[in-house]
């Protein structure tokens, strides 16, 4: 018992501790409120957009590639729709009997439906659609159609494929398309300013881009734009309901300068044989025929080969993969003769009226190294346009001889020769004009004058493409009045002509055509057995690759007993003469013979292309 | 104000403020669970017999004198240690955690029973000791909690047995512990807190609280639950999404919705303008606790409404600034808001005395 003092002081002390509690409490409830206060209206815009974020959830939309055609309208690459049967599993409620009832009307293999029952109830979570039958037939599309009424929850929507129409004529041409890596991937969004997330494919390989030839190069064009839906979603990931829906943008239309009927004549003509066909229409500088030959199926890259078919195309000894058009390096051999003379005219080293004696050989003065020519005992007395009519080595080599290496590079330049000349081929090669400080580089060696002299020929260490090659044709054609060539027309207007730093005389450019015509028409002519091939003019210097270099006959015959040892045969033609309107350059490897083996596939180019 | 109604021998013991805010409370609790718990109409209707049931009992147990909690306070005391007893053999266990009885009707809580019948007994014991309280008294006490406070914290149960420890701390301050004595009790626990963290917090309750000290370390792990209340109270700005509009709490990403959370789910569809207004409505009830403490007869009913109202504010306070990332996350209801039969409960029994012993007066003070 405590008295009433006490009982006093007690109730002093209690009330003075409540109060400290109280305080205590009164300052946190001040602080809870305040950082209430701080949550809800000073951050109050970063938590609602966090809490935005946190709901929604953007799925992209996969756009449609364009479709690329040839010059007259032809579809060369095409989208090829398949019909799959989609399920929405979250819908479903028993799905055993959905399988039994749905199996009545489309037969389901035992591995569809151990992908729905491996699936399903995941796809059911997050409300997903799952894919349970893939390429329905069309008797299976109007089954089910029918029937659609019972099955709510399934409908068939459309996956397309890539599919070149003609896969084996435009391989190296269009290219193909492929999955992607992540990086790509992410890049191609960043650049739509997409983050990236879940995807609905309309494609069945999925993130596809053209991984090589035009729909590589055009890619960007052809792909589109990612369209987004925006969904509400749970904590958990699963789609509740559909906000927002911005539709991608399907891919341009490619529209292309090439020809499928000249390609389809270079593929037949070629025949498999190892090579390339380029031909060009003049007045546009456009790429009409693009062909590398042996050729394989790009519709099998782009949609997914077997490893073994994969494997055996990798290890083919003909390399299909290997576009010889744009890639191949050839020795432009005696096709060169045409630059190297306008060469020695402008310098003046010669002119049409000089005359030299052939004796079949050329002798440096410098070490008396002897440079053969094709024909034993030579051409005799011989004029230029001779030399060229007869591919005198002789005469070039003893012009080139003449030639200052530096004045004559930077002239072989113009023709397009060690530089890329096109504007939209897939990983051109450059070829290979050497000059004296790519040989001390590479080779470790001063030039030498037989260097220069070799290159009047254009052998050596000289190489060009195919499409060097077509674009050198061109330009002589056209009288050095020739842009980049270019598969499709750009959207800039450039038809201003293009101004060569060559000052060569119109009558100059005529000689030579009427040269070029000669080694065709003349009876003289390396490739006069052309001639009866066709019903119009045509203007033409072929070549022969030395890839041994052999003294006599005899010894060549010892060598061409291994087919890789077989010179390639080239030649450069373009006409109707003289108003040219396509060029034509065809390498065939191991073909030995410009003229007869290589000429009969560029002349059948041009009559398909001409005599229309 | 208390009220006597005299009808002839028969007198009713009612307080009509704190009837009034809890109801009230309660009334917006259920509101408030209709959308926390997505509609679901049966856990209201399950919550709305709770406190129907509850006022009831708050009620009942307001009538007797304040001499019956006084004289039967030990008997309290030992019911709730058989109840904690007959938990530890026979309850319930979820999620790794033993604290439920199953009563086949209800499912008692019984932690959520002794941070009542503590504090009362405590008060019985302490309101004729001597001032200060002497230091065998003061042993006797904190033994008698520590003991309490051990077996809750093993069910586990962190944030009941921290209240059960304050209910009794409260009561032992409120009766007159020495200054001295509380100022080394203080660096005693500063100093063994390193003890206390390695002997008596359990894996995942040591998670939380560095969870809580680094909230960064793991966006997706313990940190998940704080960082979405977060979001959940600040996107509801000032005037809140409206109600059963909140996307934290309707689309999953908030936890624990119906009970520990539901404040979040309150300032999410109602914003601050809701959270004011609801937190004044507890602000007046701590208030009139305040109020009727003062004016308690004597040092026991003093000790006894003091003691629990301070459980009160202490599960309140902890709840909210749990909720709003000031604490870590501990298992603790908003009073009379949360969903829950046992914690809900107590909180009526706890007014229903505290109003016993406010309204109950003798004529001959001693």
């Amino acid at each position: 018992m405590i008295d009433l003092n006490e009982r006093f002081i007690e109730k002093r002390s209690f009330f003075n501790r409540l109060l400290l509690i109280y305080f205590f409490f009164g300052a946190l409830f001040l602080f809870l409120l305040f950082k209430t206060y701080s949550l809800q209206v000073s951050s109050y815009s970063d938590y609602e957009l966090a809490a935005l974020k946190n709901k929604t959830k953007e799925v992209l939309v996969q756009p449609v590639r364009g479709v690329i055609y040839d010059r007259n309208g032809n579809i060369l690459v095409n989208n090829v729709p398949t019909y799959d049967l989609i399920i929405q599993p979250s819908k479903i409620k028993n799905l055993d009997d959905f399988i039994i009832n749905i199996s009545k009307i489309i037969e389901l293999s035992d591995s569809e439906i151990e992908n729905i029952n491996k699936n399903f109830k995941r796809r059911a979570t997050y409300n997903r659609e799952l894919t349970i039958k893939k390429d329905l037939s069309k008797e299976e599309i109007a089954k089910f159609e029918v029937r659609s009424y019972q099955f709510k929850n399934a409908f068939i929507d459309v996956r397309y494929s890539r599919e070149n129409k003609y896969p084996y004529l435009f391989s190296h041409a269009l290219g193909y398309v492929g999955g992607v890596s992540n990086d790509k991937v992410l890049s191609i969004l960043k650049n739509q300013d997409l983050k990236q997330s879940e995807t609905t494919f309309k494609y069945s390989g999925g993130f596809i881009a053209g991984k090589t030839g035009l729909e590589n190069i055009y890619d960007s064009a052809l792909r589109g734009s990612f369209g987004k839906k925006l969904f509400e979603v749970d904590a958990t990931g699963r789609l509740l309901k559909e906000l927002s829906f911005e539709k991608p943008i399907n891919g341009k239309s490619l529209f292309t300068h090439l020809d499928l009927n000249s390609q389809k004549k270079a593929f037949e003509q070629m025949n498999n044989r190892r090579g390339a066909v380029v031909a060009l229409e003049l007045k546009s500088g456009s790429i009409v025929t693009y062909l590398s030959t042996p050729s394989f199926n790009v519709n099998g890259l782009s949609n997914g080969m077997s490893s073994v078919e994969f494997e055996k195309l990798i290890n083919d000894v003909d390399k299909p993969f290997f576009d010889r058009a744009g890639q191949g390096r050839y020795s432009p051999a005696s096709t060169i003769k045409p630059a190297i003379a306008l060469f020695g005219i402008k310098e003046k080293i010669v002119d049409w009226n000089f005359t030299l004696k052939d004796p079949g050989f050329f002798v440096l003065p410098e070490d008396q190294r002897i440079y053969r020519g094709w024909k034993k005992g030579g051409h005799g007395t011989i004029d230029m346009k001779g030399a060229i009519i007869e591919s005198s080595n002789t005469f070039f080599f003893s012009l080139a001889y003449k030639a200052d290496i530096n004045n004559l590079i930077s002239h072989l330049s113009e023709f397009g020769f060690g530089r890329n000349v096109c504007k939209d081929c897939f990983n051109p090669d450059s070829g290979l004009l050497p000059t004296p400080e790519w040989k001390m580089n590479n080779l470790n060696f001063g030039w030498f004058k037989g260097d220069t002299v070799n290159l009047g020929v254009g052998q050596g260490y000289m190489s060009a493409t195919p499409v060097q090659l077509a674009y050198y044709s061109a330009f002589l054609a056209k009288k050095g009045n020739l842009q980049e060539l270019s598969f499709v027309e750009s959207d800039s207007i450039s038809n201003t002509a293009f101004i060569n730093n060559l000052s060569i005389d119109n009558s100059d450019w005529d000689q030579i055509h009427s040269s070029m015509i000669g080694v065709i028409e003349d009876p003289r002519g390396t490739a006069k057995r052309l001639k009866p091939l066709k019903s119009y003019v045509v203007a033409a210097k072929s070549g022969t690759v030395e890839l041994v270099s052999t003294e006599t006959k005899e010894d060549y015959k010892l060598v061409r007993q291994n087919i890789g040892n077989r010179d390639h045969a080239i030649i450069v033609a373009f006409g109707p003469m003289p108003d040219p309107e396509y060029a034509v350059s065809v390498v065939i490897e191991n073909g030995e013979s410009g003229g007869s083996v290589a000429g009969p596939v560029a002349i059948a180019v041009l009559n398909e292309l001409i005599n229309k | 104000m208390k009220k006597k109604l005299d009808f002839k021998n028969f007198s009713i013991y009612f307080d009509q403020y704190l009837f009034i805010a809890i109801t009230l409370l309660s009334v917006m609790g259920l509101f408030f669970l209709y959308s926390a718990s997505q509609e679901d109409i049966s856990t209201v209707a399950k919550q709305a017999i709770f406190v129907g049931f509850g006022l009831l009992l708050m009620f009942v147990v307001s009538q007797p004198d304040p001499d019956f909690y006084n004289t039967f306070s030990g008997l309290f005391l030992i019911f709730s240690l058989v109840l904690i007893f007959l938990t530890m053999i026979f309850g319930k266990e979820i999620n790794g955690a033993k604290r439920w009885l199953d009563l086949g009707f209800f499912t008692l809580q019984s932690s959520e029973i002794i941070k009542i019948s503590l504090p009362i007994f405590l008060s019985s014991y302490l309101y004729n000791k001597p001032l200060p309280i002497s230091t065998r008294h003061t042993f006797i006490t904190l033994i008698l909690i520590g003991f309490i406070f051990a077996l809750v914290a093993r069910q586990p149960d962190l944030g009941t047995s921290l209240v059960v420890f304050m209910s009794g701390g409260y009561v032992l301050f409120l009766a007159g512990l020495s200054w001295r004595f509380i100022g080394s009790a203080i660096a005693l626990f500063l100093l063994s807190l390193p003890f206390l963290w390695n002997n008596f917090l359990e894996p995942f309750q040591q998670q939380r609280v560095l969870t809580y000290l680094n909230p960064d370390a793991d966006p997706y792990g313990t940190a998940w639950n704080i960082t979405q209340s977060k979001i959940a109270i600040g996107s509801g700005g000032i005037n809140g999404k409206g109600y059963q509009e909140g996307s934290q709490a309707h689309l999953d990403f908030l936890p624990e919705t119906e009970t520990d959370f539901i404040f979040a789910v309150i300032a999410e569809e109602f914003g601050f303008i809701g959270v004011c207004i609801l937190l004044s409505v507890f602000f007046f009830i701590l208030l009139r606790c305040l109020y009727l403490a003062f004016n308690a007869r004597d040092r026991f009913c003093r000790l006894t409404i003091g003691g629990l109202s301070l459980v009160f504010a202490s599960t309140l306070f902890i709840n909210l600034a749990m909720v709003i990332g000031v604490v870590p996350v501990v298992g603790m209801p908003l009073p009379f808001i949360s969903k829950g039969g046992s914690s809900l409960l107590s909180f009526y029994i706890a007014f229903g005395i505290i109003i016993s012993m406010a309204t109950h007066k003798k004529l001959m003070q001693r």
